[in-house]
């Protein structure tokens, strides 16, 4: 009762009924926690009949008395079989509250199981991982430092704080421009050179840093532009590619005006090509004169195509201003273009040299930079090691004056000391010994507690394949039966079980009864054979001394010799009569023999024929 | 008075520091390395020891049980991380080193590991390892040490009379060892530490190539050796250092490091070291080292990065010249051998010492050395070399 009575308050704690803990058992319910619980599982069973039903009881009598009796029919809707009114919710008695429970319970949808809805995978078992470890990690309370026990030390001591301290990444995904391939060489280099994430940022702990950084910056971007598509994109009515290249348009645009704006003044009477620092003056100018306008500033998609444009556009307002002087003499042009040569190659030994100097002076600083280092450690190790000294030696300073005395003061308070630490040690060690002995005897209690519950465990595992095995042969036997089943039901109908079953047993009687015929009759044969032997035997024996006794009197007299001739004619004929009918008898059995020979042979001639 | 008390207390409150005061009876020999004089017979000493056991329950010899048993003064726990990796019995593989040593955060660590025999009076332990750590370089002194405490142990059964003996050696620098006779630490001088691994078997290893060896070291590079034996790494690494014996640096040599995070940041730290790895994946490292030194094959090879300041030549020649002469002849002691190589070391260092007295300041340039127009080889390796022995202006 109390099971049962436990797993219906579970069932209606999980409903959403606000039962509390110390209610063990169905008549420790009241009634407006009865109405509520009703109520609930009815919403939960059926969402259409249970909403207009109240989850309290009013206060009022007639009031109470209508909820009472709509609860009632609502159960009788769903199917409840039992006798049900106002009066089990107004007055209500145990057993039917039990029963009037159990039934909604069981009505109850199955909760599905959670797990089997979720995909699994290996990435979907990895965030689980990672987010039940960062959950157990923030459970764990945190305590003050001398408080905290080893199992703390990762996530709470100082040493696992780390300034937080971002720089951009470099993330092969970045350039998601409008649909095309990144170059070969920037592939080559994403590829080959280009470090992974947890290598890139200069101090490993500063890892999480960048990558949040990272996730954030791109984060936002998205959001951005979500906003942005929902708010003006969609209201354009174009695809996301198109919105995107009309606004790339636009803001070329603009660029291109700035340009020409800042460019047009300068260009006048000056045709040939631009040098980089003017070219950086035009940017500058630029870049002054940039309106604060918030799609200018929006992710990081459009600051590289901002970018990219850019580069574009310098060089066209650099060839437009000299388009218009191009109508000069052929000559004159390729003048202008030697001397564009001349002073390109130039620049470019220019930057040729000041590379090699850079990397000179790269190569001078790193080995300088190594020495510094290198000193600098050495420094510090001294100047550690000196500041020990310096304090030791000041303290002997101190006690320099009165040396003999402090001096057999020391030796007696290192003796003290020593004698201290090993006292201690061998308190310690009392204290520790029957620790271990009874870590060690919980360790055995333990590995045979484990062992006792592999071997249950192997038990089971054999019993379920047994069980299975077994499952699997009522299984096959079912099948079959059916089989059968169905077999016998196309069997045909008309010759009936019970006339068969007759005819066999009768049948069978028959056999039974000519099998005790056989037998008798061959009893018989038997006894009449070992007669006829005996009596066959006595004839002989019987002959044999007649024969003697006459032919030992037929010597001498005549009517003996006469009476053993008719003695000798009558066993002759005797003989011979037993011959014949013993030959009678075997050609009786042959002609038998030959006229069951002849009724085979009878059907295969008729055949033949 | 009250000033010593508290600074003696930290002899049983722990704190990775420990101060200890020792009388020294009777006259005292010149001892060099970390024992300072003062005019008071009083010898001090940073001396920092601490012990740890360790020991598995043998219940299940499958998975042995291992236990810290007793740590004096404390342990901080990314040291006791370490240790507990480089004890051999906590690691899974069944090779059992007698004695290990090495460096992490400038703390020397000397593990003895000890099989339980005959029935002693420690029942149920079948291991135990002692890790004593200090602040200076020598094995031989740990070692001996570590026997005889691990001796004290398996006697007594209990760590408390190995208690005693270390305070004895702590205080007085000297203790009674089960045989006859008593351990003394003046016995173990460094300097014998420093000579005690063989450089001819180096040289003989291999041949010229150790101006490689030679060269990485002057030029306070990184060097990683590896091989799969633990005690074939500690005796090949600790002979590097006395190729730069006018350094007597040994605090570059981390002879047993595993391929873990705090090890390796721990080690980025020295701008140059000689680091010793069993797993081989360390090759694949590249970030970590200037040369890798395969010692089963017996293989030395330069990195990309650093082959240009390790380019070698004439100088270098001679040099390998020297030292593989020096080895190879039989009447030669290793530590002549080593003489040898520090008298011209010496030399090549007095040299530009010159050098750098002709410039201003007695700090080299470049543009100081190319004017005496060495080979380019000699000149980089100069260059390289005043860096490292801070000549350089910088």
């Amino acid at each position: 009762m109390e099971e049962v009575d436990k797993i219906l308050i579970h069932a209606l704690k999980q409903v959403g009924t606000e039962v509390s803990e110390d209610t063990a058992s169905v008549k420790h319910l009241t009634g407006e926690l009865i109405v509520e619980a009703v109520a609930r599982c009815i919403r939960v069973i059926d969402p259409g009949l249970g909403s207009p039903l109240p989850t309290s009881l009013p206060p009022g009598m007639s009031a109470r008395f209508r909820v009472g009796t709509s609860l009632a029919q609502a159960c009788q809707d769903i199917g409840y079989k039992g006798e049900i009114g106002y009066q089990t919710f107004l007055y209500s008695n145990e057993p039917e509250i039990r029963s009037l429970l159990m039934f909604l319970v069981e009505k109850l949808p199955r909760e599905r199981a959670e797990a089997s809805d979720q995909p699994t995978g290996k990435s979907v078992v990895l965030q689980r991982a990672v987010a039940a470890a960062i959950k157990a990690q923030l459970a764990v309370p945190w305590l003050p430092p001398n408080c905290r026990l080893p199992l703390h030390a990762e996530t709470q001591s100082p040493v696992a704080l780390h300034c937080f301290h971002a720089q951009p990444l470099s993330l092969p995904h970045c350039s998601k421009g409008p649909g095309k391939d990144p170059l070969r060489e920037v592939q080559d280099y994403q590829r080959e050179i280009l470090p992974p994430v947890t290598a890139q940022p200069s101090h490993h702990a500063s890892v999480v840093a960048y990558i949040l950084e990272q996730h954030a910056a791109e984060l936002s971007a998205a959001q951005e532009w979500d906003n942005e598509w929902n708010s003006q994109g969609l209201l354009s009515r174009l695809t996301p590619q198109e919105y995107r290249s009309r606004k790339l348009i636009r803001l070329r645009k603009r660029v291109e005006e700035q340009l020409h704006s800042a460019a047009l003044p300068s260009a006048e009477g000056d045709f040939g090509p631009r040098s980089t620092s003017d070219l950086s003056d035009l940017l500058q100018a630029f870049r002054g004169s940039t309106p604060s306008d918030h799609i200018l500033a929006k992710g990081s998609n459009f600051t590289h195509t901002q970018k990219f444009t850019f580069t574009q556009q310098p060089a066209a307002a650099v060839t437009g201003p000299s388009v218009p002087a191009g109508h000069q003499s052929e000559s004159d042009v390729q003048l202008r273009q030697q001397e564009e040569q001349l002073s390109l190659q130039q620049q470019f030994q220019h930057l040729c040299s000041e590379f090699e100097e850079l990397a000179a002076d790269m190569k001078h600083m790193r080995v300088t930079n190594a020495q510094v280092l290198d000193e600098l450690k050495q420094r510090e190790l001294g100047n550690s090691e000196n500041e020990e000294k310096m304090q030791l030696k000041k303290k002997t300073i101190d006690l320099l004056p009165d040396a003999d005395n402090n001096l057999l003061k020391l030796q007696a308070l290192v003796e003290a000391s020593a004698n201290r630490v090993v006292n201690l040690a061998s308190q310690w060690e009392k204290h520790r010994a029957p620790l271990i002995d009874e870590h060690r005897r919980l360790k055995e209690i333990c590995s045979n507690q484990d062992l006792e519950s592999s071997r249950k465990l192997s038990e089971m595992k054999s019993l379920h394949d047994k069980i299975r095995v077994s499952t699997e042969e009522a299984k096959r036997k079912e099948e079959i039966y059916k089989q059968l089943v169905t077999e016998l039901e196309n069997l045909p109908q008309d010759a009936s079980r019970s006339a068969y079953t007759q005819r066999i047993l009768e049948i069978v009687n028959n056999i039974q009864k000519q099998k005790e015929e056989i037998t008798k009759i061959l009893s018989d044969t038997k006894e009449l054979q070992k007669e006829i032997n005996s009596l066959t035997g006595k004839l002989d024996r019987t002959f044999a001394v007649t024969d003697e006794l006459v032919f030992k009197d037929a010597k001498k007299d005549e009517s003996v010799r006469k009476s053993y001739k008719y003695l000798a004619a009558l066993h002759e004929n005797c003989n011979q009569l037993i011959q014949t009918i013993e030959d009678t008898g075997t050609i009786l059995r042959e002609i038998r023999d030959l006229e069951e020979q002849a009724m085979l042979m009878l059907p295969s001639v008729t055949s033949h024929q | 008075m009250s000033l010593l008390a508290a600074r003696l207390t930290p002899l049983y409150v722990s704190e990775n520091h420990m101060t200890s005061v020792f009388h020294q009876q009777g006259s005292r020999p010149p001892v060099r390395g970390h024992l300072l004089y003062v005019s008071i017979s009083v010898t001090l000493t940073t001396h920092n020891v601490q012990l740890w056991f360790v020991f598995p329950c043998p219940e299940k010899d499958v998975n042995g049980d291992t236990l810290w048993v007793w740590c004096f003064p404390s342990v901080a726990s990314d040291l006791r991380k370490v240790l507990l990796s480089k004890c051999c019995l906590t690691q899974d593989a069944r090779d059992f080193h007698t004695f290990v040593f090495g460096q992490f955060c400038r703390t020397w660590y000397y593990i003895t590991t000890v099989e339980v025999q005959e029935p002693t009076a420690l029942n149920k332990v079948t291991h135990f390892s002692i890790v004593v750590t200090a602040k200076d370089f020598n094995p031989e002194k740990y070692a001996a040490l570590s026997r005889i405490l691990c001796r004290m142990y398996i006697k007594h059964g209990s760590p408390v009379k190995m208690m005693e003996a270390y305070v004895t050696v702590l205080t007085k620098g000297m203790c009674q060892s089960d045989e006859n006779g008593s351990f003394l630490i003046k016995d173990y001088d460094v300097r014998k530490a420093y000579l005690a691994g063989s450089v001819k078997d180096v040289v003989s290893q291999f041949g010229m190539e150790t101006i490689i060896l030679y060269t990485a070291l002057m030029l306070k590079k990184r060097i990683i050796v590896h091989h799969p034996r633990i005690e074939a790494l500690l005796e090949f690494t600790r002979v590097l250092p006395t190729l730069t014996w006018h350094r007597k640096d040994w605090s570059i040599l981390h002879p047993y490091v595993h391929l873990s995070d705090p090890e390796l940041e721990d080690l980025k730290k020295c701008p140059g070291y000689v680091a010793g790895f069993v797993d081989p994946e360390v090759s694949n490292r590249l970030d970590l080292f200037d040369v890798y030194v395969n010692l089963p094959d017996g293989v030395i090879t330069v990195s990309q990065s650093a082959k240009e300041s390790m380019a070698m030549g004439k100088l270098h020649k001679d040099i390998g010249h020297l030292i593989v002469q020096s080895a190879e002849d039989a009447e030669r002691s290793d530590s002549q051998v080593i003489k040898d190589i520090s008298v011209k070391t010496k030399e090549i260092l007095a040299n530009l010492m010159a050098l750098a007295d002709k410039c201003e300041d007695s700090k080299i340039t470049l543009e100081g050395l190319k004017q005496h127009h060495f080979p380019p080889a000699t000149e980089n390796f100069l260059f390289h070399l005043a860096a490292a022995e801070q000549l350089l202006r910088i």
